[in-house]
C-alpha cells in the first residue's frame, strides 16, 4: 500500500520541485538590454560548467538545507549557513556531506587501534597522544 | 627413547606454536596491526619536508605572532574556535559560543571546510584557500597572517580531523608553533606537522578584509574567493576587494570584468565602462565582457558604441552569443 503511493506521489513530487526550481533558473538568465551577466555566470560558463551543472548547483541549495537539519542544526540556523556557501561548496556540500572530512572528530577506541597509533605517534607519523612528544 | 621423547616435545612446541600462530592470525585486531605495520614499512616514514631555497633566503630564521588570541576548544569545537582566532586577530568581535551554532554539525561532532569558509564571509572576512604546501604556509605567517589549518591527527583509516591556527615557525630547529586544541603556541616538529597535514591534501586557510590579498594566493583562486563573498556580502563592500584584485593581478580579464559588474551595480558606470574596457583589452575573447560594455552604453544611450561592442560580443560563438544577438536587435528597434 505504502508503496503504491511512494510510486504514485514520487513523480508528482519530482515534477513539482523542477517545475518550482524553473522560474530561478529563468531569473538567472538575464534579458537582453536590462541585466549584465554576472560574474558568477560568467565563471561557471568559463570553467565549462553546462546548463544542467547549473541547475543541479541551484537545486543543491535545498538539498542540503535538508541535510543540515538533519545533522542536528537549528532549524533557525540553516538558511543563514546555506546562504554563505557559494554554488560549489553548496554543490560539494549536497553530493558528499557524509565523506567530507569534519574537523574534530573521535578515533574508534579499539585497542589495536591504539596500540598502532601509539607507534605512528613515536614514529612521528600522527599525533594522536599528548604524551609522546 | 630419550631421543623419541625429545622429538615428541619438540613436535609438540612446534605444532603448539602453529596453533598459536594461528590463533594469533585469526584475532582480528592484531590481523589489522600486521597488516598496518606492514603498509607503514611499505610506504616508508614522513621525512622532513624541505623548503624552496628562495623562501628559506625570504623567511626570518624566527617567527612568532603573539598577538593572535587563544580560544582553547570545548568538546570537539576545534572548528569554532579556530575561526574566533583568525577572526578576533581581524579584529572581528566574535565569541566561540556565536561561532558554534553557525558552524558545528552537532552529529558529526566536527565542522566540515566548506562551512568553515562560509562563516568567515558571514563576519565581513573574505576566506581564500591558499595552496597548500609548506612554503605558502610559512610566506603567509610571515606576513602577519594566522593560518587555518586542517590535519588529520590519526591514520586515514581512523581519522582525528583537526583544525589548528598556525602561528609561528622555527626554521632552524624545523618546529612550527600552532594555537592546537587546549594548547597555545604548541610546538610541533616540521616533520609531524607536515605528515598530519598532508592528510588533509594540505587544507589552509587565510581570512582577510576586503581590499587585502593573500601573498600567495593565486589569480583564480582570488577570483574564486571574492565572487563568492559578493554573492553573500553584495557589490558595494566588494568593491574594494576587485579593486585590489586588478591591482595585484592587471592582465585579468575576469578581474576587471568583475569590477566592472560591481562598480555597475552601484551606479558607477563610467568606472564600469572603463573596468570593461581593461576587460577585453586583457582577453578580446571575453563575450560576456563585450556584451556587458555594450550593456552598459546602451544603458548611458552610446548607441553607436553600444552597437560595436555587442557586434564583437555576437561573433564570438559560445554561450553568450545568442544573448548578443538579441541585444543587438533591441538596439537597432
Amino acid at each position: 500500500m505504502m508503496k503504491k503511493i511512494c510510486r504514485f506521489l514520487s513523480p508528482l513530487l519530482i515534477a513539482a520541485l523542477v517545475l518550482g526550481s524553473l522560474p530561478v533558473v529563468a531569473a538567472s538568465q538575464p534579458t537582453p538590454g536590462a541585466t549584465l551577466i554576472s560574474t558568477e555566470e560568467a565563471l561557471s560558463a568559463e570553467s565549462g560548467q553546462t546548463h544542467r551543472e547549473r541547475i543541479h548547483t541551484i537545486l543543491a541549495r535545498e538539498d542540503v538545507q535538508e541535510q543540515l537539519v538533519a545533522q542536528g542544526v537549528d532549524p533557525a540556523e540553516v538558511e543563514a549557513r546555506v546562504a554563505a556557501l557559494s554554488d560549489a561548496e553548496a554543490a560539494q556540500m549536497a553530493d558528499q556531506l557524509e565523506e567530507l572530512p569534519a574537523g574534530a572528530s573521535v578515533v574508534g577506541a579499539l585497542f589495536a587501534v591504539f596500540v598502532i597509533l601509539l607507534v605512528t605517534d613515536i614514529l612521528g607519523l600522527t599525533n594522536v597522544f599528548p604524551f609522546t612528544r | 627413547m630419550l631421543t623419541s621423547r625429545i622429538r615428541y616435545v619438540e613436535n609438540a612446541r612446534a605444532e603448539g606454536v602453529l596453533v598459536w600462530h594461528k590463533q594469533l592470525w585469526r584475532m582480528p585486531g592484531l590481523r589489522v596491526t600486521g597488516l598496518c605495520l606492514l603498509l607503514l614499512l611499505m610506504s616508508g616514514c614522513a621525512a622532513t619536508p624541505q623548503l624552496a631555497e628562495t623562501t628559506q633566503q625570504r623567511l626570518p630564521e624566527r617567527l612568532l605572532l603573539d598577538d593572535i588570541p587563544f580560544h582553547g576548544q570545548r568538546d570537539y569545537q576545534c572548528g569554532p574556535a579556530a575561526l574566533a582566532m583568525v577572526l578576533n586577530a581581524q579584529g572581528v568581535d566574535v565569541s566561540v559560543d556565536t561561532l558554534i551554532p553557525q558552524v558545528f554539525l552537532p552529529s558529526r561532532e566536527g565542522s566540515v571546510q566548506p562551512e568553515m569558509l562560509a562563516t568567515v564571509r558571514r563576519h565581513g572576512r573574505i576566506p581564500f584557500v591558499i595552496e597548500g604546501n609548506l612554503d605558502t604556509l610559512l610566506t603567509e605567517i610571515a606576513a602577519g597572517q594566522p593560518v587555518v589549518v586542517m590535519q588529520n591527527l590519526s591514520l586515514p583509516a581512523w581519522p582525528l580531523w583537526h583544525y589548528a591556527v598556525a602561528i609561528g615557525f622555527d626554521l632552524e630547529a624545523s618546529e612550527m608553533i600552532l594555537h592546537s586544541g587546549m594548547e597555545p603556541q604548541r610546538v610541533e616538529s616540521f616533520r609531524r606537522f607536515d605528515a598530519t597535514w598532508a592528510r588533509s591534501h594540505r587544507w589552509a586557510l587565510v581570512t582577510l578584509p576586503p581590499g587585502k590579498l593573500p601573498e600567495t594566493i593565486g589569480e583564480d583562486a582570488a577570483i574564486e574567493a571574492t565572487t563568492a563573498w559578493e554573492r553573500l556580502q553584495g557589490a558595494k563592500p566588494s568593491l574594494p576587494a576587485w579593486t585590489a584584485l586588478v591591482e595585484r593581478f592587471p592582465d585579468s580579464a575576469m578581474g576587471h570584468f568583475a569590477l566592472g559588474n560591481a562598480r555597475h551595480a552601484v551606479g558607477d558606470d563610467a568606472g564600469a565602462i572603463h573596468a570593461f574596457e581593461r576587460a577585453v583589452a586583457n582577453d578580446p575573447n571575453l563575450a560576456a565582457g563585450w556584451l556587458n560594455l555594450g550593456l552598459v552604453y546602451q544603458a548611458q544611450g552610446e548607441n553607436h558604441q553600444a552597437r560595436q561592442a555587442m557586434q564583437r560580443a555576437a561573433d564570438l560563438p559560445g554561450r553568450w552569443q545568442t544573448q548578443a544577438e538579441q541585444a543587438l536587435e533591441s538596439l537597432s528597434q
